[in-house]
Formats: C-alpha cells, structure tokens, sequence
C-alpha cells in the first residue's frame, strides 16, 4: 500500500504531460481532417469559446463570483484591439496586448464591486456592467460606428520565422492554430495558477470568505486578481474574434453571449478547468451538428442549462467521473481535474 | 413646463408598470433569498395570453388582464415546483439563479421562434380616449395603468398586514426556521409568493403591451430595469421597491427627453453602480444584507 502511495505523486505529472501532448497532436491533426472552409469555421469558434469558457469558470467556478459581465470584456477586447489598429494603425501584436491589458483592467474595475457585493448582488451588478458596456459600444457612433459596425478588419499579420515560408493568417488552418495555440495556453496558464497556492486561496474565498479570512487570505486582492486574468483572456478572446470575422457590431456582445457563456461553463462543469473546454464545444457544434434545429440554437442552450442544474450540477466532468469510476473503481479519477 | 409636466406624467405610467414587476421581484426575494431570471418571460407570456385571448378569441381588453393574471400565476406556480423547489434542498445560492438564466433563455427564443421578430400591434380600445387638462394629455389607457397599479399596492398592503396568510409570508421572509417553529409550512408559503408574484408581472405584461412593443423581447428589456429597482430601493423591502420604481420611470421619461433614448439604460445602471458603491443596502434598508 506504501510503495501505491509513494507511486502516486509522480504519476500525475505524467499524466498531465501526456494530456497535454494530446491536446497538442489533436490541435496539429483537426485542420487536417477538416478540410473544408464550414468546418474549419467552426473549429475556430470552438477555440475562441474555449478561451471564454475557461476565463469565466476561473472567476465563477475557482473564486466562486457570478460574473454576468464577461461579454462585456469580450466586446471591450475585440473593440480595443480594432480601433487601434484601423484608427491609430497599430501592430497587431501591440493591439493584442494593449486590448487584453485592457479587458483586464475592465475586470478589475468591476472586481472592485465584487469586494463589496456578493452572490446576487454581484450577479447583478456585473449585469448592469454588461448593459451598459453594450449600450456605449452601440451609442457612441463617433468611436464605434455603433449599429452600423466597423468592416473590413485585417487578419492579424503573416508570420515571418527565419528560414521558413511565412505563415499567412487569411488561411483558415493557420488562423485556427493561432487561436486554439492561444487557448491551449491560456489554460496551461490557469491550470498553472489553479494548482498554485493561489488555487487554493480562491477555492477557499469559494467555500467560505470568512473563514479564508480567518486563515489570512486577503479575499478582496484575490478577488481582483481572479476578476483581472477570467477578463484578460476573454479579451484575447475579443480580438482574435474581431481579426477571424472581419466585422464588428455591438450585437455580437450583447448580455445574451454572457448567458452563452455560462451555459458552456455550466454544462462542461463548474469548478474544473477541463469541463468548461468540452463544454464549449459541444455547445458551439451541438447546433451544427442538429441541422434542423440551427434557428433555435439559443433555446438548446437554455434547455441544456436548466436540465444540467437541475439534475447534474457537475455537468460533463462530473458524469465523466461517474462513468470512470463505474469502469476503474480500482483507480483514482485524479486525471480528470 | 408642459414638456415637463408631460414627461412627468409619462414617467410616473411607466415606473408604475415597472413597479408592478420589480414587486414580484421582491416579494420572491423576500421569502427566498434568491431571483427569478425568468419573470421577465412571465411579463411577455402575460402580455401574448392577453393579445391572443383579445384577437384570437375575441375577448374584451379588461378580461384579457384578469387571463394574463392567471395565466402568469400558474407559470410562476410552474416555475417554483420544477426550478426552485427542487433546488432549495441543496443549498446552494447561485444554482437555482443559473437555472432560472437557462429557463430565461429557452422561453424567450422558444417565444422567437414561435411569434417571430416583428412587433405584435396589441390595441387596447382605452389608447384611443385621451384625457386634456393644462396642455397635457393622458390615455385612458394610461390612466387604467395607474389605477390597477395603485389598487394592487393597497390591495397587497393589507393582504400583508391583515390577514392571516400575510401575517405568515411577512414571518417566512424575516425569519423562516422560527415561522417553521410556528407551526407555519413554508414551502406552501413561498408557492403562493411565488403565484402571487407572477400573477402581479402576468398582469403587468397584459397592460404593457399595448403602451410598449410587443415582440418575445418586451419583458426582457422591463426586467433589467426591474432588477436595476429593487437594488435601489433595498431587495426585499416593498416600500423602496415602489420609490425607486417610479424614480427610474420618471428618469427614464426625462432621460428620452432631454439627452436621447440611447441614454436611458446608461444612466439607470450608473445609478444602479453608484448605489451599489456608495449604499449597497438601497434606499430603505429594511435589514442587514448577508450579501452586501
């Protein structure tokens, strides 16, 4: 039983690693298999809601904060990044950086309510943040264009390396390893910090604020923090949005896409960072999938929501753990998390 | 003057439709400790049971808002026994709020897909008699708005303050384990919060219709409002949730007059924000908030 003991701490990181290098072939091997313009679509949506998806369950699922905002830092990301391309004609890259930095700097004004507020107020508030995020994009016409949009957007930059052909973006293969490399490392980054101390500081705000705070974790500085990196990378979000579609209108980041969003969060399972990815993209491909029913795409999600709450509030990470604890009972579903 | 006399009029017909829905709101949260997403749906399905009872079947405009009544008392009799219900025994403050956001999302696209995107024309026959006085005018309509919303309040007030079953919701709400001690069944009082709440937006929906757009949207854009109220006025507590409702009505009202309506939820949420900043326990702190 000891040696099984002394096994298991250098088990994990194998496994993780091997997951990881999965992921990576998977990324390699989709545009591959996917050939056609419809589906290479899709599979870049499917990344650019994973990155959405694992942003807010750090802060709803990790900090345990009911943050209705996050289409507000998607629509701040894909705008920021926009305008200063086409108005100030800067890089992409710089653009990139400065709307994430941005999006993020957005969270941590709205995380300074959620210091005060919590549960249904804070739901509350960073609803009225979304709304009114969305009726300044759509009203200050001098800046955004409001309801007519902006078009025409760049894809961001053709990749020169040494040595190598340069690596076009308009492809739709390149761009989708652009952005699902992105993803893949915004949630290497979350996972990091997940299983850094500071995990472990915002499951306890989670549990219960005050006895973290009698265990000394400052609740309110991790809170600005969680706020800060779930808004950044919904930002990165926004701009790879803005540069894959080419258009932007205000629409596009109405408070319904942060209802989008939590359903993704809340089907693949709150509180591991692995569900809300395949939740993510059973829900952006469950539509396409079903054919017929493209036009009450929304209502599948609201149904799949509800149902979930209701009766597996685990969502897909929690069934997947069932199932493998039905087929292995001998071993730990450690992988899973 | 008149402009503003007339704005004020406009202001106090909407803020008494908003309180009529911002109330169920309230009422719920006051015996719950949690919000229904979906009362805005029950506000749109009122408003649609109404327009179809009027010309599909024919029916009078003043039955059609005793339908929207019932048909939203059973709707939040619905929604309680298969969202809330279910839920309550786990314990959990955000489930039972996300569920309600997915049972939100479903109606109202299910309503999209049914009725469609184009506004439904809902003619009350009270929008075409106008009352004149000192250059102002007002709708019967309007005047009927007000009326309904001042005889629910009074109605409400004593239903609260007399009988015996309001006596027992006022106990459920400021302390639910001793009104349990009391011999008093909670789970039958918060189901009639419940019908009584969505009976109240039901029959809001069926007088909105004809003075706002009805399209699968309309509750949708009341409710934020409704949400933005009762965190002004103190959630749980009614006679902040009356204040602040008319207050938005009359900001709103005067917001499209004078700076444009692409302002109006701009400045009500900032308003929402300040609050939340500077006096998150709204207008009347009744009692203290766990969550703030």
């Amino acid at each position: 039983m000891s040696s099984l003991d002394a096994a298991q701490p250098a088990r994990v990181p194998v496994t993780r690693r091997l997951a990881f290098l999965a992921a990576v072939v998977a990324i390699a091997l989709l545009p591959l298999v996917f050939t056609d313009t419809y589906w290479r679509t899709n599979l870049i949506v499917c990344a650019i809601n994973v990155m959405l998806a694992i942003g807010l369950d750090f802060v709803l699922g990790y900090a345990g904060q009911l943050n209705l905002g996050q289409s507000a830092f998607y629509g701040l990301g894909a705008y920021a990044s926009t305008l200063l391309i086409m108005r100030l004609g800067v890089p992409f890259w710089i653009a990139f950086a400065a709307a994430v930095a941005f999006a993020g700097a957005a969270g941590i004004v709205l995380s300074l309510f959620a210091m005060r507020l919590r549960g249904h107020y804070l739901a509350i508030a960073s609803l009225g943040f979304a709304v009114i995020t969305y009726q300044v994009l759509l009203n200050w016409i001098s800046l955004t264009q409001g309801p007519l949009g902006i078009y025409a957007i760049p894809p961001p930059p053709a990749l020169a390396l040494p040595g190598l052909p340069a690596i076009g973006f308009r492809n739709l293969a390149n761009l989708f390893y652009l952005v699902a490399g992105c993803a893949l490392l915004s949630y290497a980054l979350l996972d990091q910090l997940i299983r850094s101390p500071i995990g472990e500081a915002l499951t306890a705000i989670r549990e219960d604020e005050v006895s973290a705070a009698a265990l000394g974790i400052n609740g309110a500085a991790w809170k600005v923090f969680a706020f800060g990196v779930g808004s950044a990378v919904a930002g990165a979000a926004g701009c790879f949005y803005a540069a894959f579609v080419g258009t932007l209108v205000p629409d596009a980041f109405f408070i319904t896409e942060s209802f989008t969003i939590l359903a993704m969060v809340v089907v693949g399972g709150m509180g591991t960072l692995i569900g809300p990815v395949w939740g993510a993209i059973l829900l952006t491909l469950l539509p396409e999938v079903l054919r017929g029913i493209g036009d009450l795409r929304l209502v599948v999600y609201g149904a799949a929501l509800t149902l979930v709450v209701l009766f597996m509030p685990g969502g897909i990470a929690q069934a997947a753990r069932l199932v493998l604890a039905r087929l292995r009972p001998e071993r730990q579903p450690e992988l899973l998390r | 003057m008149t402009v503003v006399l007339q704005q004020g009029i406009n202001g106090v017909v909407l803020g008494s439709l908003y309180v009529l829905v911002a109330l169920g709101l309230t009422l719920i949260y006051g015996v719950l400790v949690q919000i229904n997403f979906a009362h805005a749906d029950i506000v749109t399905l009122g408003a649609f049971s109404a327009y179809f009872f009027m010309h599909g079947l024919g029916g009078g405009y003043i039955p059609s808002i005793a339908v929207a009544l019932a048909v939203g008392g059973a709707l939040g009799w619905l929604m309680n026994a298969a969202i809330f219900a279910p839920l309550r025994r786990q314990g959990n403050e955000l489930l039972p709020l996300i569920a309600t956001i997915g049972v939100s999302v479903m109606l109202e696209n299910a309503m999209l897909a049914w009725f469609g995107p184009v506004p439904y024309a809902f003619d009350s026959p009270l929008s075409n008699d106008v009352i004149r006085f000192a250059g102002t005018f007002i709708t019967l309509q309007n005047v009927l708005i007000i009326a309904v919303s001042v005889a629910t309040i009074a109605l409400l007030y004593a239903f609260m303050k007399f009988t015996f079953l309001g006596k027992a919701l006022r106990a459920v709400s400021q302390d639910r384990e001793t009104a349990g001690l009391m011999g008093i069944d909670p789970d039958r009082l918060v189901m009639l919060t419940f019908v009584i709440a969505s009976a109240l937006a039901g029959m809001a929906g069926a007088m909105l219709g004809p003075v706002l757009v009805l399209t699968p949207f309309a509750g949708t854009s009341v409710i934020v409002k409704a949400f933005a109220i009762v965190i002004i006025g103190g959630f749980g507590n009614v006679e902040g949730t009356i204040l602040a409702g008319l207050m938005v009505g009359l900001i709103e009202s005067y917001t499209t007059q004078y700076l444009g309506p692409g302002m109006i939820d701009i400045v009500v949420f900032a308003l929402l924000l300040v609050m939340l900043a500077v006096r998150p326990t709204g207008l009347i702190a009744e009692k203290r908030e766990e969550n703030v």
